[in-house]
């Protein structure tokens, strides 16, 4: 991803990278499928953190924390479900141009070990 | 020269100078024309209409590809099985975006409803996706040697042109992103 170019006055960068702790819960063990997004160098950061906030219904916080983790880490599982409701993400993601792939999840791989699950507040939108 | 988006009262509002206005509108319409699917003459209507391709396959255009990427990494079959189910609705979905923002190039001020800010958010994201390939931008560090290029009196040949346009979408949509933002923010 990339920060802002920020031209002019009219820009403002506020990419909050604050000290979030995730305290989401696991969604429930028997969910089998992630949703995983790839990092690339075009995609705004303000952007891909929009897309988290309007279309999971994330919270800022949550929405900048994944957001951080695919630029820093090269990708974040997102989401989980069954594989009917992740694929309908994937196309969602794609229609935003967001890089994003769906994956049986292993059990031990969970994006560098924070769940990105949507638990509670998953009002999806948009 | 055109001003910043901003979350107002009226809504998101911006102003394009009429050059600006047209070159939009011509690289919205080169990003429709790659995404129009080509000669449809053989295929089967019951599979259309329920959105089907079952003769799709991966695009050999990268930036095509980057539009429209597979859904199951390093898993060719998986990944074409997903094309053949979704990427005729998701082609016209980024065709719809396409259109709806350029349609609004028809005056100076732009007024954007909400669902008028997310087609012109993925539209622009499409066309950036587009340039980037066509700039070969790979990585971070390609990213930044093309944000260098901001002086238009510098554009001396297609690359630095391209790069001066791909600066001048990608701050169109950072203040467009920004000012959706505060909308969320704002929102009851």
């Amino acid at each position: 991803m990339t920060l802002s170019v920020a031209l002019g006055p009219d820009t403002q960068e506020s990419i909050q990278t604050g000290t979030a702790v995730s305290t989401d819960t696991l969604t429930a063990p028997d969910v089998p499928w992630n949703l995983v997004i790839w990092n690339d160098p075009v995609n705004l950061m303000s952007y891909v953190s929009y897309v988290f906030q309007s279309y999971f219904g994330y919270s800022e916080t949550k929405a900048n924390k994944l957001m951080l983790e695919v630029h820093r880490k090269g990708r974040s599982i997102v989401a989980h479900g069954s594989k009917e409701q992740v694929e309908q993400h994937a196309v969602a993601m794609h229609g935003f141009g967001l890089w994003a792939t769906v994956e049986k999840a292993t059990g031990g791989d969970s994006g560098g070990g924070k769940r990105g699950g949507p638990g509670k507040g998953k009002g999806k939108r948009g | 020269m055109a001003k910043a988006f901003k979350n107002g009262l009226k809504g998101i509002t911006g102003f394009l100078e009429p050059a600006e206005r047209e070159l939009l509108r011509s690289l919205f319409a080169d990003v429709i024309s790659m995404l129009e699917p080509t000669d449809r003459g053989s295929e089967d209507p019951l599979a259309a209409m329920i959105g089907l391709d079952m003769e799709v396959r991966e695009p050999s255009d990268r930036a095509l590809r980057r539009l429209l990427p597979n859904a199951v990494k390093d898993d060719a079959g998986a990944s074409l099985e997903f094309r053949q189910l979704t990427e005729r609705s998701l082609r016209e979905s980024k065709i719809g975006a396409l259109r709806a923002a350029a349609l609004g190039l028809d005056k100076d001020e732009l007024v954007l409803t909400p669902s008028d800010a997310r087609h012109w958010s993925t539209a622009l994201n499409d066309v950036r996706l587009v340039l980037a390939e066509r700039l070969d931008i790979r990585d971070e560090a390609d990213a930044d040697h093309v944000h260098q290029m901001q002086d238009w009196s510098q554009a001396e040949d297609v690359e630095s042109y391209l790069a001066l346009v791909y600066n001048f979408t990608t701050w169109l949509q950072e203040s467009l992103v920004q000012a959706m933002l505060q909308s969320l923010d704002t929102r009851p």
